[in-house]
């Protein structure tokens, strides 16, 4: 997948960790000096229950590829029972997205200790990965026309015809 | 009919409800009306109407400001089960609320695609039910990921963001509204983002709509957002089985739960 400038496409993933685990994890990967995708921009929240569902919209919306969300392992979350909330509200924000049309595989929840630094880098790969091979995120063609009373998706073709290759 | 407007004078009458509010026929329309006791002689122009109000809204505000006092109030089947999330979401309490269900005519009926248009506390006449047959939602289920991105842009992009679906819905009682943060969703813009503004109010409807419509009815760009909102409902009610204004006890949503849920 090749971006009109023709380098290779690269995402953008924003990731909510939350800091006593998955945050800690990705700490302990890098002491342990692992390799892992550098595509991750990550924001530590203090428990994954923080990552209010705005945040995954928002992050979406402003262009985001994918969006990981790192916790505590059910029964381990610091704030006793965080968790429990983030399972539910990303189930349903998954199937939401889908039905607007945007694969829900972008948005990926994951459990994470602060002991598992090798599974922080195995999960930052394998998301990675996926949503490379994805492609970038399909919002990026939303455009709306600015005076017409119908708006309408431009498409890869006319993006690129708007814009000339390189800019 | 007469039935309701007995019920409502013996109500007021006997002092047990402070206030009645229903709707009115009016020169100018069919309007909501408090009725009250000193004015006994309204309740002849008591109406079932063929229009519908967020009557639940108007109630609550009422409450507000009267706290103390008991009311009663005309429902529908729909504002039932608003009435139901009311009192499961603490707005209104129950014992101050007297309930008086009345049939929709047919007409109303279909235009609602009402899923039970019988409620409950229904007084006199009678609802044939008119199953919703998830018809429009499946027909987007069916469509292609990219395919719903485009329908949905296109039906989304005419948004005027006139903010009618948040101010008809009688399940919009949050004082401070996310859909008027800025950071969280542009303002003074249209058309609105996509998917921000729509998806936004959408995920604020898990464990609240009640699929009454008034939302689409009040939409002046015709846009199918109950949809969307009928989607909310059928994804929560599959994933916990709760269902709005049905299921008794809390909503799983506010409810931490006991952490068996699993990531999915
Ligand atoms: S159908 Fe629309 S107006 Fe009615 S409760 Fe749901 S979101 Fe609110
Ligand atoms: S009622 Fe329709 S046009 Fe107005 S804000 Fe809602 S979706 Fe947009
Ligand atoms: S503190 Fe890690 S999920 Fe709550």
């Amino acid at each position: 997948m090749a971006d009109e400038s023709g380098s290779p496409f690269e995402p953008k993933i924003v990731a909510f960790c939350c800091n006593w685990c998955t945050y800690a994890g990705a700490d302990l990967a890098g002491g342990m000096r692992l390799k892992y995708e550098p595509n991750f921009v990550t924001v530590r929240v203090m428990c994954s229950a923080r990552v209010s569902p705005h945040f995954i919209i928002r992050a979406f919306q402003e262009g985001a590829d994918g969006v990981f969300i790192g916790g505590c392992h059910i029964g381990d979350c610091h704030y006793v029972k965080g968790n429990y909330i983030t399972a539910k509200r990303v189930a349903i924000m998954k199937r939401l997205l889908e039905f607007l049309g945007i694969p829900k595989e972008r948005l990926h929840l994951v459990w994470i200790a602060a002991s598992e630094g090798d599974k922080y880098a195995r999960e930052v790969d394998a998301f990675t990965e996926k949503v490379r091979a994805m492609g970038p995120s399909p919002l990026k063609q939303v455009r709306f026309w600015k005076d017409a009373t119908v708006s309408k998706k431009i498409y890869k073709s006319e993006a690129a015809a708007e814009t000339p290759a390189g800019a | 009919m007469q039935e309701l407007k007995d019920e409502v004078k013996k109500l007021l009458e006997q002092g047990s409800i402070a206030g009645f509010l229903g709707m009115i026929a009016t020169t100018s329309g069919v309007v909501p009306h408090l009725f009250v006791a000193d004015k006994a002689d309204e309740i002849e122009k008591l109406t079932t109407g063929d229009v519908r109000y967020s009557l639940v809204q108007i109630l609550r505000w009422i409450a507000v400001r009267h706290p103390d006092d008991k009311f009663g109030i005309m429902c529908r089947a729909c504002d039932e089960r608003a009435m139901t999330e009311m009192f499961r979401n603490s707005q209104l309490s129950m014992d101050k609320v007297v309930m008086l269900g009345i049939p929709c005519t047919d007409e109303l009926r279909i235009a609602c695609e009402c899923e039970e248009p019988t409620p409950k506390s229904l007084l006199f006449g009678q609802s044939t039910a008119k199953k919703w047959d998830k018809a429009d939602v499946e027909r987007i289920d069916a469509m292609e990921t990219e395919e719903r991105l485009d329908w949905w842009t296109e039906q989304l992009g005419k948004c005027i963001k006139c903010y009618g679906c948040r101010n008809s819905c009688p399940m919009c009682f949050c004082r401070v509204c996310t859909l008027n943060d800025d950071p969280l969703v542009k303002r003074g813009e249209i058309p609105s983002e996509f998917p921000s503004f729509h998806l936004t109010r959408a995920f604020h409807m898990a464990g609240r709509c009640v699929d009454c419509g008034l939302c689409e009815e009040a939409c002046p760009m015709d846009i199918p957002i109950r949809t969307i909102y009928r989607k909310v409902r059928l994804v929560v009610g599959e994933l916990t089985n709760f269902w709005t204004g049905e299921s008794k006890g809390k909503s799983p949503l506010a409810e931490l739960g006991d952490g068996t849920f699993p990531i999915q």
